[in-house]
């Protein structure tokens, strides 16, 4: 049975997110800093009256600095043990249908993507990596500390 | 106790009819162990809840089924036809007798005896009357009306009029930009006042007072301390905190076990207690309160404390620590072994308590909900439990505050007040890195928000303060940019990346959405260094610990002289404002007026020119007191560094450091003992004066009180008699020392004699009477 998969463009790359998983696809404009937090940790923001933490892949990939403030910055809400996250990306666009089941990596993705990524899947748009949403939230921090 | 008792029939009737299904399989299958066990748990807590109310028959029906059931799951008899058929008899009973409850009816006829005898196994099959006795159950329509909801939907509503609030806030904000014409005011304060409304209804539907849970611990006390024979009192304070109903759920077990063992090992039977010096009745109090959204729960006994020596020996014992790691813990650390799986103080096992499960569940069981317990035992003063619990879901006040231009909040019962140097009446201090700013006679440290949360400080120095208490009345000074305003705020909760520095509670959102992390004040405060007060408020020997460990408290002020000096702490009774011309004599003999007293004034220098106001300490040693004059009282300081000694003035140990300036520190034992021989030795002896000699009186008289002697009144016996020289003696017979005056110079008739104007040598005299008595 096919899967749908939203594609998310993310430090040049894209890659896919499960969609059953994400909620929704917004645009964040402010975002409130949280001191002490951990780096990829991008800061807060409401969702509706929902606190909404938002992350910075990028900086959890530690694939790239994290980029200098832009204005708007598109962010894919998820829900995980009752929390809403929302995922910065560059870009979320399509969905697409999985051709097959997730495939184990085979070459190594590069430094940064091997942590989270689950696998990689064929689909209409080609063959992508699809990334772990648990490892995105939980940063760089807690794979270097396990 | 009406709150109670509905519960414990709305409980029952819940049970009764979860149960409807489990009876009817049980009886198809009675040897079903899980329907047996599902039974016997329900009866068991029936008879459990009946010792709250007084209905003894509910709890020997309940107690007999109890008994038999256990019997069946031990194994000692087996269920059969008429067993069953008894029990489903009680439960049936059990039903019947709920619903009279809840009617409010007395518990009608029926005989009980049968049933229990039935249960027994001791009633043939013949005779039997296991039907419930033509008491049929009728669903009256006196039932309360009551639903239960998941929770999940009531947080559903909560979160939906939290969104309410702020799409009115919204609303608020575009309507101000319209102008005030628009026609909308009248409807919009209706909506509002209508969210209002709705918002406390829903927070009601969740919150429950304390009390209902704390009723039930004075009778559970009471019968605990009767079988194990002691008295205790019950205290019961707060108990309006109101708490997430699913939050008192949770706690009461936690509580009851931490009150069982308070009562069982915690109190002394009364004959230790009376032993001890103590009342015979030992007093547990059991409190609450709020704490921004924490709710702090007090268990407090007064009993003999936590043995930490004997706990410590357990867990070397149990091969959990070795005696090296032992002999480095301090005493709050032996007594954090309580927590240990497998250690219980109790030397016997009883049936109270102390039947495996210890502390360390108690406490794992409130860190499940995200409660703390904490523990704090004075050998023989008592043992004090503090159970800290997250209020879910509350709307807190707040109040928002900057730090390098971004916004906080803070839960508003925290905050003390908040002060400012704009008025100028702010004292600084500066000790090290920290400052101290004075609120109300008291130095607070400061803290800067900005600092503790690693944000960029801003250049000017900390202009505005929020003074904060925490847990035991810590206050310490937090040092914000700037205070916008108080807020009802709903907080919630936030995700682990974020909870993670500890420096956070929550979030909350203003009226534009802007979600505001709440600060955990108290952590910002403990982590910033502030010393935390682990020892009871009222308890004195606590406090005067800490004391001996450090070095000497001493009070800083500017002497008239002009110099910084230092005097211990201790010796100062209290510090009062006077005006000069209070100063009587100004020099080294001199006095002050202070309210009806006049006390000797020291540290005033020969020929010094007096301030218009002064500050003078009382200095007490327990028995007298003296004045001591400054220009102003600095602070208060720990002595760290040493003494070096200043040759010259006597009144003076020596000079030490003082956060970097010299300090003279005062020698009190040199003050007082100088006093002391200027008032007499302050021993009070009495004199008689010869009444019928207005020379005595008038010359005399005040002479000697100012050395601190008193003059009798009338008959009284005295230790010293001025007499004439010619006096008989009768004139003093009833004096333990006569001192007998003439009234020429020179060398009298007699050797005892002193020649009246001989000052030197009646003060002589007077000594030598003095010390003639003590010895």
């Amino acid at each position: 049975m096919s899967e749908m998969l939203l594609v998310v463009a993310l430090a040049g790359r894209r890659a896919a997110l499960p969609a059953l998983e994400v909620n929704s696809v917004i645009e964040l404009t402010t975002v409130t800093p949280v001191p002490r937090a951990a780096a990829h940790v991008a800061g807060l923001a409401a969702l509706r009256s929902r606190p909404l933490t938002v992350i910075d892949c990028c900086v959890a990939l530690g694939v790239a600095p994290p980029p200098a403030d832009g204005d708007a910055r598109r962010a894919v809400v998820v829900e995980h043990d009752g929390h809403l996250y929302g995922l910065l990306v560059d870009a979320a666009d399509d969905i697409v249908a999985t051709l097959a089941e997730p495939q184990p990596l085979g070459a190594d993705p590069g430094p940064g993507w091997r942590r989270v990524a689950m696998g990689k899947v064929e689909t209409e748009a080609g063959s992508l990596l699809l990334l772990d949403i648990e490892a995105l939230i939980g940063g760089r921090d807690r794979s270097l500390a396990a | 106790m009406d709150d109670l008792l509905t519960e414990f029939v709305a409980e029952t009737r819940e049970m009764l009819a979860a149960l409807a299904g489990e009876i009817v399989a049980w009886e198809a299958d009675p040897a079903d162990r899980g329907r047996l066990d599902t039974i016997f748990r329900f009866v068991h807590t029936v008879k459990g809840n009946c010792g709250f109310f007084d209905f003894p028959r509910l709890e020997a029906l309940s107690h007999a089924a109890e008994d038999a059931l256990a019997d069946v799951r031990a194994g000692r008899r087996s269920a059969d036809r008429r067993l069953v058929d008894a029990v489903l008899a009680v439960i049936d009973r059990i039903g019947v007798m709920i619903e009279e409850i809840e009617r409010g009816e007395s518990l009608s006829e029926a005989n009980d005896e049968t049933l229990i005898a039935a249960l027994n196994g001791e009633l043939h099959d013949a005779e039997t009357p296991i039907a419930s006795g033509g008491v049929q159950p009728s669903f009256s329509t006196a039932e309360q009306r009551t639903i239960r909801l998941p929770v999940e939907l009531i947080d559903q509503v909560m979160s939906g009029v939290s969104e309410m609030v702020l799409a009115r806030n919204d609303l608020a904000r575009r309507m101000q930009v319209l102008g005030s014409d628009t026609g909308l005011e009248a409807p919009f304060s209706r909506l509002s006042a209508l969210i209002a409304e709705v918002r406390d209804a829903i927070t009601r539907t969740r919150m429950r007072r304390i009390e209902g849970l704390f009723a039930t611990f004075p009778r559970l006390v009471r019968d605990l301390s009767a079988e194990l024979g002691k008295q205790v009192f019950v205290e019961l304070e707060n108990g309006e905190v109101e708490l997430d109903r699913e939050m008192i759920e949770l706690i009461r077990d936690p509580l009851l076990h931490i009150i069982r063992n308070a009562v069982d090992h915690g109190i002394e039977p009364p004959a230790d207690r009376r032993a001890a010096g103590k009342r015979e009745a030992g007093m547990l109090t059991i409190s609450a309160r709020q704490s921004g959204n924490t709710i702090l729960i007090g268990i407090m006994d007064d009993g003999r404390g936590i043995d930490c020596e004997r706990l410590a020996a357990k867990a070397l014992a149990a091969g959990l620590r070795t005696e090296e790691q032992l002999a480095a813990m301090s005493r709050e650390e032996r007594i954090e072994l309580i927590f240990e799986p497998g250690l219980s103080t109790a030397e016997a096992i009883t049936a109270i308590s102390g039947r495996g499960v210890g502390m360390d569940v108690v406490r794992a069981n409130i860190e499940k909900f995200g409660g703390t317990l904490e523990i704090e035992s004075l050998p023989g003063e008592g043992t004090r439990f503090l159970i800290c619990v997250p209020l879910t879901l509350s709307i807190l006040p707040s109040l928002t505050v900057e730090a390098a231009g971004q916004t906080f909040a803070i839960p508003r019962s925290y905050v003390e007040e908040i002060v400012s140097t704009a008025g100028g009446s702010l004292e600084f201090a500066q000790v090290g890195e920290r400052r101290y700013v004075t609120f109300r006679d008291r130095r607070l440290a400061c803290v800067s928000l900005g600092d503790a949360l690693e944000l960029e400080a801003t250049a000017d120095e900390a202009s505005l303060f929020v003074i904060l208490r925490l847990g035991w009345g810590d206050l310490y000074a937090l040092a914000v940019d700037r205070i916008f305003d108080h807020h009802e705020l709903v907080i919630k909760p936030l995700s682990p990346g974020i909870m993670q520095s500890g420096l956070f509670v929550g979030c909350t959102q203003l009226d534009d959405g802007t979600p505001v992390l709440v600060l955990d004040v108290a952590a910002i405060g403990y982590g910033a260094g502030i010393p935390r007060e682990l020892h009871r408020p009222a308890s004195g020997t606590a406090r005067a610990a800490p004391a001996q460990r450090e070095g000497l408290r001493v009070v800083l002020f500017s002497a008239l002289c002009g110099e910084r000096r230092a005097i211990a702490m201790s010796a100062v009774e209290q510090v009062e404002h006077a005006p000069a011309t209070a100063v009587r004599n100004p020099g080294p003999n001199a006095q002050i007026v202070l309210g009806d007293e006049i006390l000797p004034l020291l540290g005033v220098p020969e020929g010094a020119e007096l301030p218009p106001r002064l500050s003078v300490m009382r200095l007490g040693d327990g028995t007298q007191q003296i004045a001591y004059a400054s220009r102003k009282v600095l602070e208060i300081a720990t002595l760290s560094g040493g003494l070096r000694r200043v040759e010259g003035d006597g009144g003076l140990v020596g000079v030490t450091l003082v956060d970097g300036e010299t300090a003279e520190l005062v020698d009190c034992h040199a003050l007082f003992a100088r006093h002391g021989q200027r008032s007499g030795g302050g021993r009070e002896l009495t004199c008689r004066l010869s009444n019928d000699d207005g020379w005595m009186r008038n010359f005399l008289g005040p002479i000697i009180e100012a050395a601190g002697y008193r003059i009798a009144v009338g008959d009284e016996p005295v230790d010293i008699a001025f007499v004439d020289f010619a006096a008989e003696g009768e004139a003093f017979a009833d004096a333990r020392k006569a001192i007998r005056l003439r009234d020429r110079p020179g060398s009298g008739d007699g050797s005892d004699t002193i020649y009246r104007y001989d000052r030197a040598a009646l003060m002589a005299a007077l000594v030598r009477a003095g010390e003639e008595l003590a010895a």
